[in-house]
């Protein structure tokens, strides 16, 4: 095998190392521009800053509202991901392992709700909540979210229980477990893996959700963060608080880089397999 | 299993009627109504709805913005599928065929913006095309191509075009991953036998690689139709509005600025059953374009 010849592989290098350099530069220079002043990030936007200064997180944290919204968007990714998995567990087992009718097609519903656009389920979705009275409210979002996601849910967790050997289940039951003994006792443990991933997938997709929030939340004080930053960027156009701007956006982004850090082979897994569906 | 067939029946029951009965209120209900309220004529009031027959239709086809917003949305199809297509193939050839040290890196690197809020992504990208600030204009004025620089999101003619570096740039990396999982699968065999005939790299990479992957850029090309069809207004709604002077609205744009921000929901559903029959269709007919017989070799 011949293939890769240094001289190749140095010119195969040259879009890669631009490539990495268009990701990461933007990346680096908002956190950098997170503590600079806003002086500075107009005599010099792309360069480093002279001293690190940590005022334009506090004009942020306390001007901005958005402490309130990192709790909201706290409360929403973990209510979310929960109700998910208590939705979506159940379900999963018992259509990759219980025989009866309509297992097919109740399974294919939930799939190709991943293919409809939920934009025109809004206008309905928004008058309803309002009659529940969880318009405005992390709730009511929370509730919303978690049905969201069902669909992408089921469909890893019931691939993921057909990989565990029936045999377990089968122990279990002449032993006289109950069906719900083995549900939570055998097989959600097992599934640890496939919860896990499913899980993360979940709470990033919550934590930046952006136009469902934007939608059914309607004062300040429940923004998530998506909406709090998408604010402070309108109100940019007319205070220039640019510092401010990216500071908030270093809060954002903070959560999924240690999620990625953590479990970045996990994360991949599940978007890849999540598109793989089709 | 020995049990009762009451009690499995209520096992099944406990499995899937509470989240089905959540499914159906949150999911299916509104999906339905949607298509219910593209009849009526209403500004919210639940008193006021007026049903109107296809009233909303007609309107859908004389308004004028309609037909900008489509092609918006293929516009951006079009190019997103040949950025991204063109790009990821080549970083997943590049990153699988030729013996890169430091390929984990760059894996790692181009797929977090994958995962980064398109909030996130929308505002990074409004200051790089900031006229003043912008590292785009900054860049021009840099290698003396000062007559090029524009007021990229404030133009009518490259607001759209610019909208399309950051939603490549944000995908690439997905898009790379699957096609390197299909190469990655192919017998190295293939590529000895070909070396041995004589092939080139390039005729490897056109008879041997691409024909073998052919499965998973289909999957790719129809994921990226879905999530602009249905998502792009994401990030239009963050960078533009769908301004200005309506250059970049998209579909969905288009349905929140009518139902929720003038209030004629009646008006907005009409444009929703609009995307989500363009959408379906689009997909049908894309994959019966890109059917071909599986390649064995």
């Amino acid at each position: 095998m011949q293939k890769g010849s240094i001289f190749s592989r140095t010119i195969v290098r040259i879009p890669l190392i631009i490539w990495s350099l268009a990701v990461l530069y933007p990346i680096f220079w908002m956190v950098l521009g997170a503590f600079k002043s806003n002086a500075e990030i107009y005599a010099n936007p792309w360069g480093l800053p002279e001293s690190f200064s940590f005022s334009n997180f506090v004009d942020a944290w306390s001007n901005y509202n958005i402490d309130a919204s990192v709790f909201n968007s706290f409360i929403v990714t973990g209510l979310g991901a929960t109700l998910t998995l208590a939705m979506a567990i159940p379900t999963s087992y018992a259509l990759e392992r219980m025989r009866f009718r309509g297992n097919r097609l109740l399974f294919t519903l939930y799939i190709s709700a991943m293919m409809i656009p939920m934009v025109l389920g809004w206008i309905p979705l928004f008058f309803l909540l309002m009659q529940l009275n969880l318009l405005d409210n992390i709730f009511g979002l929370s509730i919303v979210y978690a049905v969201s996601q069902l669909p992408f849910s089921i469909f890893v967790l019931t691939s993921f229980m057909a990989t565990i050997p029936k045999s377990l289940e089968e122990a279990a039951a002449i032993d006289g477990m109950s069906p719900y003994g083995i549900l939570w006792k055998i097989i959600t443990p097992l599934s640890t893996t496939g919860i896990i991933t499913v899980t993360i997938m979940n709470m990033i997709q919550f934590w930046n959700e952006y136009f469902m929030a934007l939608i059914f939340l309607q004062t300040e004080e429940n923004y998530t963060l998506a909406l709090a930053i998408d604010y402070i960027s309108n109100e940019t156009q007319y205070t220039n608080a640019w510092g401010t701007l990216f500071a908030s956006l270093v809060i954002a982004i903070v959560p999924v880089i240690v999620l990625y850090a953590i479990f970045q082979r996990r994360i991949v897994k599940g978007m890849t397999e999540g598109a793989i569906k089709g | 299993m020995v049990q009762s067939s009451r009690q499995r029946n209520l096992f099944l029951a406990f499995c899937l009627v509470p989240t089905f009965i959540l499914f159906a209120v949150f999911t299916l209900y509104p999906l339905f109504n949607g298509l219910y309220y593209s009849f009526f004529k209403w500004s919210g009031a639940s008193s006021l709805a007026e049903f109107v027959g296809f009233e909303n239709y007609r309107r859908l086809f004389s308004d004028e913005i309609i037909p900008s917003t489509i092609w918006h949305d293929y516009f951006l199809v079009i190019t997103k599928v040949i950025g991204i297509m063109i790009l990821s193939t080549f970083f997943a050839v590049a990153l699988t065929q030729m013996k890169i040290k430091e390929a984990p890196f760059y894996r790692i690197v181009f797929f977090f913006p994958n995962i980064m809020s398109v909030v996130v992504i929308g505002i990074l990208w409004m200051f790089i095309y900031n006229p003043s600030l912008g590292l785009v204009n900054s860049g021009l004025e840099l290698i003396g191509l000062e007559s090029w620089t524009q007021p990229w999101l404030g133009s009518e003619d490259w607001a759209l075009p610019s909208l399309v570096l950051p939603s490549v740039w944000a995908g690439i990396g997905l898009f790379m991953l699957m096609l390197m999982g299909g190469i990655s699968n192919i017998s190295k065999s293939y590529y000895e036998a070909a070396e041995i005939d004589g092939a080139t790299e390039w005729q490897q990479f056109w008879k041997v690689t691409l024909p073998l992957i052919w499965p998973q850029i289909k999957i790719s090309i129809l994921y990226i139709i879905i999530t602009t069809l249905n998502g792009s207004f994401i990030i239009v709604q963050v960078m533009t509005k769908g301004g200005p002077n309506n250059s970049t609205h998209v579909m969905g744009s288009y349905l929140y600025e009518q139902a929720f921000v003038k209030y004629n929901f009646g008006y907005g559903a009409t444009i929703g059953v609009m995307i989500l029959v363009l959408s379906l269709v689009t997909v049908l007919i894309m994959q019966f374009l890109m059917r071909r017989e599986k390649v064995e070799y």
